[in-house]
């Protein structure tokens, strides 16, 4: 087992409280703790933060733990140190609100101290004060709770609130996208694509990224809300992290947003994939689009569009969606129409041609292009989201008799 | 009951479909065991190379040197498909409707591309093993496509040759175990010749 990062998390903690300590040394009672007397390693991490804050003499480093659901409820707790079903005390600043969801909760948002952040809900029958924005509160014995995954404070009847008169200025450290988890996130991140919105009440949607990776976002409509630009690079704080299907999203109704001069080099921007293609999927070819204004949805065969049903003035793409396989891992790819025609040789006039005045209509497209396409080697470059490969470029392999000498070379050597 | 809600949706999301293997016919004719993963029906079979890797699905470009129409209720195509080192059986029934209709179309001798799912069949109980290729897509190719599969064949069996003699990963020792007789070298000499085909 490996304890250096646990023991580097301690040794950072100390370090702010002014005192260096050797993480090897932290690590050292940890393995004591965990291999030779069988502690939880959350446990032992406790004990030795608490060991040390002892030796030291800073009071409530670690928690005091242990004591769980009721033990430590009017002492106060650091928000990144709660966890779900402790009575808790906690004084932060309320850094976003939101329209409460339905008439029982009187106010929602998220509060945060310079530890860290956690949603909270004030129910209407808690008769809690209503708090205001950039304003600090000490929060006396609420309950953390965890729903649908996420810690959330809440704010009941029995919660005691009240404002305190700390003025301090928070800065909230921005996190790698890749380490978001749901709940609460601040991400200095680039808008890499916007999507077309697919309700009403959406603002605006796309993909976030940085350098480690990339994630959806969602902003919905409200007063004072304001569209992102793709391209620009943001400081993201306090922003919703929430899960759906397996997948994260990033809501930024709450969140305070700062554009930022910088550039980000985004992660799987440019991944490469070289392989054959193993399957070109049903819906490739040639496609019809919805035409009203920002729907862009691929019709069913009858222009039938999900929301806006039958469409006779569609507008005709091409698209291929299939498999490219390097034998190790497959690629689930999507080409657009400007890569399809290079790589099929069939323009979108071509495909039109053909839709409108062979038998076989649509199919025939299909048909022409995977047999032109299927069981090929190619080389897509493009960018990776959520498993799928949007391809900007693709280019058959050409036979290299370099590699070939190098593969007789190496099938020849030595046994 | 939150935390097993997420790893459900988590599997969902992290589908990832079956790669498909590159192999030389004449490595793929020494399988004789294939094990199933997971108690479910629907879970995927897989056949064990020689070369300690496991496969479900297979990528192979050769000539279809054969064709045959077979059944008279349930028809069903079978064919040979030849590579450098060997002949690889396929088959496409009526439960690959397109496989089938697509095998049909072709007439031999042609370069193909097969994308398959391999099994291996005994006549009896006392017969030799038979692996043959159920076809899932076939497409006629150019000699370019066959040049570079054999490359990336022989490229991905010596991968193979060269790990199988470090590695202690569960699907290795479990190859050597069943092909307990077979010399690695074997192989490599194949892929050697497989290359030394290849006219410049």
């Amino acid at each position: 087992m490996d304890f250096s990062e646990t023991a580097e998390r301690i040794s950072r903690k100390f370090q702010k409280s002014g005192h260096t300590i050797d993480p090897k040394k932290i690590e050292v009672k940890l393995r004591r703790l965990i291999e030779e007397f069988g502690v939880q390693p959350s446990e032992a991490e406790r004990s030795v933060t608490n060991d040390l804050a002892k030796e030291f003499n800073i009071p409530q480093m670690g928690t005091t733990g242990g004591a769980g659901k009721s033990g430590s409820a009017t002492e106060p707790k650091k928000i990144a140190d709660v966890s779900p079903e402790e009575w808790v005390t906690i004084e932060g600043k309320v850094v976003a609100l939101s329209s409460p969801g339905s008439p029982a909760i009187a106010q929602s948002g998220i509060i945060a101290d310079e530890s860290g952040s956690i949603r909270f809900v004030a129910w209407a029958k808690s008769n809690a004060p209503i708090m205001t924005i950039g304003s600090w509160y000490k929060i006396e014995s609420a309950v953390v709770d965890d729903f649908k995954g996420i810690a959330s404070l809440k704010i009941h009847s029995g919660t005691t609130v009240k404002e305190c008169e700390t003025d301090g200025a928070l800065v909230p450290s921005t996190i790698p996208v890749v380490n978001l988890h749901p709940g609460v996130g601040s991400v200095r991140a680039k808008v890499i694509q916007e999507w077309d919105t697919t309700h009403e009440r959406m603002l605006q949607s796309g993909i976030l990224g940085d350098e480690t990776g990339t994630i959806k976002f969602v902003i919905w409509k409200e007063p004072g809300k304001e569209k992102l630009t793709v391209g620009s690079v943001y400081n993201i704080f306090y922003a919703l992290v929430d899960e759906f299907n397996g997948r994260l999203s990033l809501n930024l109704n709450t969140a305070t947003i700062m554009q930022d001069d910088g550039d980000i080099q985004v992660s799987g921007g440019n991944a490469a994939v070289r392989g054959a293609l193993v399957h070109i999927a049903p819906g490739s070819g040639i496609i019809k689009r919805c035409p009203v204004d920002g729907c862009n949805r691929a019709l069913s065969r009858q222009n039938y569009c999900p929301v806006h049903e039958i469409q006779p003035r569609f507008i005709y793409d091409l698209r291929i969606k299939g498999w490219l396989d390097d034998g190790e891992k497959t690629h689930n790819i999507l080409l657009q129409r400007d890569v399809v025609e290079s790589l099929t040789g069939i323009t979108l006039d071509a495909a039109k041609e053909i839709a409108e005045n062979n038998p076989l209509g649509m199919d025939e497209v299909f048909l022409q292009m995977r047999d032109k396409m299927l069981g090929r080697y190619v080389t897509c470059h493009g960018r990776e989201i959520d498993n799928r490969l949007l391809v900007n470029s693709c280019k058959r392999l050409t036979f290299e008799s370099s590699e070939h000498a190098a593969l007789l070379n190496r099938a020849g050597g030595a046994p | 009951m939150s935390s097993n809600a997420r790893e459900i949706g988590r599997r969902e999301g992290a589908f990832e479909r079956e790669p498909a293997r590159r192999v030389f016919a004449s490595e793929l004719r020494e399988c004789r065991y294939d094990f199933k993963e997971g108690m479910d029906e629907k879970s995927p079979t897989f056949v064990l190379l020689p070369t300690g890797e496991r496969c479900n699905r297979i990528f192979i470009v050769g000539t279809l040197t054969e064709k045959q129409r077979q059944g008279d209720q349930n028809i069903f195509y079978r064919g040979r498909v030849v590579d450098p080192t060997g002949t690889f059986f396929i088959m496409a029934g009526s439960y690959q409707p397109e496989a089938m209709q697509q095998l049909a179309k072709i007439d031999a001798p042609a370069f193909v591309a097969v994308i398959g799912k391999p099994s291996i069949y005994r006549k009896d109980e006392t017969s030799a093993p038979m692996v043959s290729v159920r076809v899932e897509s076939i497409n006629i190719v150019d000699k370019d496509t066959r040049d570079l599969w054999v490359l990336d064949t022989a490229a991905r069996t010596l991968d193979r040759i060269e790990k199988f003699k470090t590695s202690s990963e569960p699907d290795v020792t479990k190859a050597k175990e069943i092909y307990p007789a077979i010399d690695l070298g074997v192989f490599r000499r194949m892929s050697y010749d497989a290359l030394a085909q290849i006219k410049i």
